[in-house]
């Protein structure tokens, strides 16, 4: 098991949840994070940090979102760690209530 | 969680309950078994062993009992618990805690275990950061999720401040005392820090500062209601200032931190003055130190075996969150299964020539002398 970053972290990228992870498994993408699958213990302490749900236990993630729990593997290990909390994108309140992101992630 | 008002639950009774400022560096205290981590299932631990007649000594990072139960959901209900329907995580460390009554454990809250090692006669030194030492002959790991640790500040470069001007936790509340002080958070660490060397909540505090200025990022606490509204009160009689912004810089005189930049939500950015900025954002864990005791791990998490509990170093258990094995659920209930496999997984450590044998405690006169309970006569 892990937890999923699902597609609504997409041009959001809050970051709220790399503090509190008791493991540091959070991997940083130009406008996205993803969960490492081989390091995150299933704490679940980072899901209420998240301000638009973007993370979910694998066995939680929706149906059309299935998809992310490769995403989330495959782009991990490219990405580098990020550990601390920083400043979202300026735009990322525009984008935190839309749907379908997935077109907009850069990977 | 509050370091200024009451404890956030009852202190355990009839423990000897020793705090951390009791302990004092230097005795090395001999003991059957030390459990690291006070949250649920290192509680039950304690009553696990207490069947057993072992008793412990019970090591933990916060200040008080109840670990994730306490400082992520002490007010949210929890279903799980067989025989109990619903509990909030404050009812259920509650409940726990007048259960291990009768074994008289010891607890040693505030301190963090550094450092374990194994001595020649198979025992284990162990300590903590605060410098009480141990000599075990087994250890249980009940550690969750790892140490709780004050959330930081994200300001870059202001980490250089801290201890001296920048602060997570008040130690002596003198030492802020007639200093101008800037005070980030809305919670109830946050808000009772401010009333209080704002003056005190009835204007008698012995602490009181040159000036306080709350910071919280919105006009919404999640502090006690009643603070929050004296706190307004002390606000409209010019004792104390509240700003909704957030730190996003500092400016810096002669080596001091002299201003902090708080970007409001006009998002203007202005420069408070401050001697003193304490920051109150709450606690999150850190795995930490038990990463390096020389224990099997995967994925970060302890290797155990599941008849015993018992880790790759013979005498040392680990129990909940902390460790893993196939089919491993994070449930507050497995880790209290785990507890009562542990305890005798340990009994030939602690008792190498004794028999121990399961018995109940419905029925064994045993151990209702050891739970101080009378025996019931059967009809």
């Amino acid at each position: 098991m892990t937890h999923v970053v699902l597609e609504s972290c997409i041009r959001c990228k809050y970051t709220d949840c790399v503090d509190v992870c008791p493991v540091d498994c959070f991997r940083e993408g130009p406008n996205m994070l993803a969960i490492d699958p081989d390091e995150c213990i299933d704490c679940a302490v980072c899901i209420p940090e998240c301000p638009v749900n973007a993370i979910v236990p694998e066995e939680d993630v929706p149906g059309d979102q299935q998809h992310m729990i490769k995403l989330n593997a495959e782009l991990a290990p490219r990405w580098p760690s990020i550990t601390r909390r920083k400043s979202p994108p300026p735009d990322a309140d525009e984008w935190k209530d839309r749907r379908g992101k997935l077109s907009e992630l850069i990977r | 969680m509050t370091y200024a008002g009451e404890p956030p639950v009852a202190q355990p009774q009839g423990a000897a309950a020793a705090s951390h400022d009791r302990d004092a560096p230097g005795d090395r205290i001999e003991t059957d078994a030390v459990i690291v981590g006070a949250g649920p299932v290192g509680l039950f631990q304690v009553f696990e062993l207490g069947l057993l007649e072992v008793k412990v000594h019970v090591i933990d990072s916060l200040s008080y009992p109840g670990g994730q139960c306490i400082e992520l959901y002490p007010d949210k209900p929890i279903y799980d618990i067989p025989a109990v329907p619903m509990c909030t995580g404050r009812e259920l460390t509650e409940n726990l805690l007048k259960q291990i009554e009768p074994f008289g454990a010891t607890f040693h809250f505030g301190q963090e275990v550094t450092q374990v090692e194994r001595q020649p006669d198979g025992r284990f030194h162990v300590e903590t950061a605060r410098g009480t030492r141990f000599l075990a002959r087994t250890i249980f790991v009940a550690g969750g999720v790892g140490a709780f640790q004050p959330r930081q500040l994200r300001v870059d470069g202001i980490d250089k401040f801290e201890d001296t001007q920048l602060f997570y936790r008040v130690k002596d509340p003198a030492q802020f005392a007639g200093k101008n002080l800037v005070m980030i958070g809305g919670g109830d660490s946050a808000l009772d820090w401010s009333l209080n060397f704002a003056g005190g909540v009835r204007g008698d505090s012995p602490y009181k500062a040159e000036s306080v200025i709350l910071i919280h990022r919105r006009d919404g606490f999640t502090a006690a209601p009643a603070s929050v509204a004296r706190m307004r009160e002390m606000c409209d009689a010019y004792q104390m200032q509240f700003m909704v912004g957030q730190a996003t810089g500092f400016e810096e005189r002669d080596g001091r931190l002299a201003h902090l930049r708080v970007t409001g939500s006009d998002g203007v950015t202005r420069l408070v003055p401050l001697d003193m900025l304490l920051v109150f954002f709450g606690l999150s864990p850190k795995l930490g130190p038990i990463a390096e005791w020389g224990l099997a791990l995967d994925r970060k998490q302890i290797v155990v075996n599941t008849e015993t509990f018992e880790t790759s170093v013979p005498g040392v258990f680990a129990i909940g969150d902390v460790n893993t094995y196939p089919g491993k659920k994070k449930l507050i209930l497995s880790g209290f299964h785990e507890a009562a496999l542990a305890a005798f997984g340990a009994a030939p450590y602690i008792f190498p020539d004794k028999r121990v044998l399961l018995q109940y405690t419905t029925t064994s006169p045993k151990l209702h002398k050891v739970l101080g309970v009378e025996t019931p006569v059967f009809d």
